[in-house]
């Protein structure tokens, strides 16, 4: 096994974390959401500034919850990119300041496989009692569902990654926290959203669910975002956007995102050929009667991404899975983050990547090490 | 090269000028904007010549030249928006875009499958077209990112001995008064548009208000602009300042701007990570395209860590989404093009105000 201490400030949060192969021996992040708040939903999040200055303290805090000394670290892991470049930046000149300083090799990591990989992660305190946990039965299907990405990404190997969609404006986060920020619900709204959700009604509110009428697992959410736009400002002009509503309106958007990611997935578990990217024709659809869906070559879903953390889309998933397993025979697991914090932007999942790439050996060079703001998986 | 004054005889003047155009030369000729250079626009080998004289185009238009609206129907689809703007204004300094019946060489039609046409308000110009009974390209006859020419020696203080060599004839009436270049009207959207200057010289910096219906004619407004603003992205880089509420077409116009530039990735919205970049390359102009949003940003430290004004140079577009959140914050060069689009919602449609400045 190898100890990585690695970093990530992709960008608002900073975070280190201490990783032995999948097992997570500390995460923090220097979470600025309090800051947020502070500000009422208008939030300065001060990025670099706060990067700089939460750094180092980030790294000791890591190094000490692991409570490993600098001699055990096998490599120095760090987020390249996708992100914000002066944000990735503080990053990676904090990574190569501490290889050259313990002379340590050098791992960079995509954010994007770090989500992807999330639910691979153990935890620490229990890993021993849950060893059956650590088998990974691939392929998988990596589902990526955040602020900032919304992805499906088929893994036939681990390191080896086929998108097979992802959206094409919005992110479902971002939509979640756009018009959660309508609804006056601040910054990010989306933790907020789920919990109004649970009060309201879903089928108050019909939102539009997009993308359903293209042949491909891309995903959608401005046409929503708009469609939710023009129903809050007539609601608000003809002042009726009480409490009730509100939690209405949550419990409907979320159950149109969540419906458009379902719907595809779907898609995805019936296509004839995955690996081809071959979309399921609509007729063939209509023709699955119970026992006659095809077997798809996935045998697990790795949810991760901020939005990964709401209880109803692992609930939708689930319900999804139970349903195909009906039509096919075909029994799929369904495998989430063991915490809250992994799901969001962390180092852990990039020291789990890291570990990975460690076996392979898959270093960088120091020199060579740069920032990719728009890397893509 | 032969050079004739504007005083010589009109007949031999009209004479010379059809031959050469009928022998795939190259003609300069006044009109009542700046000199222009016309060339046969359905030959091949004529367009050739043109365009090696011009130089490097970086995928720019040609527009033609015709004697009226009837001629114009021949190389054009001339819809209802386009007749009135011909009966309006036309002969005079304007250029009317419509989409192209492909009569001319591909060259001088845009990439959009459109083509500008232009009525010179200048008798001498019109017979000849009307004699050489074929249109001819109507673009200015410096070469291109030079000077306007507002005189012959303008012209030719500005281009090479091989260039020089291009030109057959040059019908030459001295100084031309400082008009400028004629306005392009772009009639194929739903609202016309404005692509070069403006419709009332004197209000620059009047919002000038577009309709769209649908996200595809918005992807469109955005590639026209793109097209129009070429020479300023050239020399100091473009700003698309984008305001308006959520969900309006602030991304689509982004995504359009990209698909302008060849960039074949997906844009997505960058609000979670603030900017995206890609790097583009269009005919043979490289740079990079930064696409912005400040819904998060409202305070100067978040503004100076996006370093903005480092972005902002040649060959480099910048579309910033909510930016009002930061415009109080940011300082610009007056060499800077900011083209600002305050988008709206009415009755289904989206309203787009544009102003340069």
């Amino acid at each position: 096994m190898s100890k990585i201490l690695a970093i990530d400030t992709s960008c608002d949060d900073t975070s280190a974390a201490v990783t032995d192969g999948l097992v997570v021996l500390s995460n923090i992040v220097a979470s600025q959401n309090q800051i947020h708040e502070k500000f009422g939903g208008v939030f300065p999040t001060l990025a670099k500034q706060a990067h700089q200055e939460n750094i180092e303290p980030t790294i000791n805090l890591a190094m000490q919850v692991a409570q490993l000394d600098w001699s055990l670290i096998n490599a120095i892991a760090v987020t390249v990119g996708p992100g914000l470049a002066p944000a990735l930046e503080v990053g990676i000149t904090q990574a190569k300041k501490l290889a050259i300083q313990y002379n340590k090799k050098i791992i960079a990591v995509n954010h994007l496989e770090g989500h992807a990989l999330s639910p691979l992660a153990l935890n620490h305190s229990r890993k021993r009692g849950k060893q059956a946990d650590t088998k990974v039965n691939l392929p998988s299907l990596a589902v990526v569902i955040s602020g900032g990405h919304s992805e499906f990404i088929l893994v036939q190997q681990l390191g080896q990654y086929q998108k097979l969609g992802q959206t094409i404006d919005d992110a479902a986060g971002e939509c979640l926290d756009k018009v959660g920020r309508l609804l006056n619900l601040g910054y990010p709204a989306g933790p907020l959203v789920e919990k109004f959700a649970k009060k309201g009604q879903a089928s108050k509110f019909s939102l539009p669910k997009a993308m359903t009428m293209q042949d491909n697992f891309n995903l959608s959410f401005s046409g929503l975002k708009t469609a939710a736009r023009n129903l809050i400002t007539d609601l608000e002009k003809q002042n009726k956007l009480d409490q009730q509503t509100t939690y209405d309106l949550a419990a409907s958007l979320q159950e149109a995102v969540f419906g458009q990611i379902i719907y595809k997935l779907k898609r995805i578990l019936l296509s004839p050929n995955l690996v081809a990217g071959t979309y399921p024709k609509r007729d063939f659809l209509d023709q699955i009667k119970n026992g006659q869906a095809p077997k798809t070559l996935i045998n697990e879903i790795w949810l991760g991404g901020g939005v990964a953390a709401n209880i109803n889309l692992r609930r939708k998933i689930r319900q999804l899975l139970e349903k195909y397993q009906e039509q096919s025979g075909k029994k799929i697991q369904l495998k989430v983050p063991y915490s809250k914090k992994l799901c969001s932007d962390n180092a852990a999942m990039i020291g789990l990547v890291a570990g990975l790439k460690y076996s392979r050996n898959e270093f960088a060079k120091l020199d060579e090490l740069d920032r990719k703001p728009n890397l893509t998986i | 090269m032969q050079i004739l004054k504007l005083n010589s005889n009109r007949e031999e003047i009209i004479k010379a000028a059809v031959a050469c155009l009928k022998n795939d030369g190259l003609l300069i000729y006044p009109t009542e904007t700046v000199y222009g250079i016309g060339a046969n626009a359905c030959s091949h080998k004529a367009i050739d010549k043109l365009l090696k004289y011009k130089g490097r185009r970086q995928g720019k238009p040609l527009s033609i030249a015709v004697t009226d609206q009837k001629m114009a129907e021949r190389y054009v689809e001339i819809n209802q928006q386009a007749a009135k703007f011909y009966k309006n204004f036309l002969p005079g300094p304007f250029t009317v875009i419509s989409k192209s019946k492909n009569l001319v060489d591909s060259r001088v039609n845009s990439e959009f499958g459109t083509l500008g046409i232009r009525i010179p308000d200048y008798p001498l110009i019109v017979e000849i077209i009307k004699t050489f009974n074929q249109a001819i390209t109507s673009t200015s006859a410096n070469a291109s990112g030079q000077k306007r020419p507002y005189k012959i020696q303008d012209i030719f203080e500005h281009c090479s001995t091989k260039q020089k060599a291009l030109i057959d004839l040059v019908i030459d009436a001295g100084e031309l008064p400082k008009n400028e270049p004629s306005v392009v009207i772009d009639t194929t959207l739903s609202t016309p548009i404005a692509l070069r200057g403006s419709l009332d010289q004197n209000h620059h910096h009047t919002g000038q208000i577009l309709w769209s219906k649908s996200a595809n004619e918005t992807s469109a407004l955005a590639s026209r602009l793109m097209l129009n603003h070429l020479n300023q992205l050239q020399k100091n880089g473009l700003i698309f300042a984008l305001n308006g509420p959520l969900g309006i077409g602030k991304t689509v116009f982004a995504k359009g701007v990209a698909k302008f530039l060849g960039i074949q990735e997906i844009i997505n919205s960058p609000s979670y990570s603030y900017m995206n970049e890609y790097a583009y390359q269009r005919a043979q102009t490289k740079g990079t395209f930064y696409h912005l949003d400040a819904w998060k940003i409202d305070s100067q430290s978040e503004v100076e860590l996006l370093n903005i004004q480092q972005l902002i140079k040649k060959n480099n577009v910048l579309v910033i989404e909510w930016f009002q959140q930061i415009e109080q914050y940011l300082t610009l060069e007056q060499k800077t093009t900011l083209i600002t689009l305050d988008f709206a919602e009415s009755k289904q449609k989206r309203k787009i105000v544009i102003s340069e400045s």
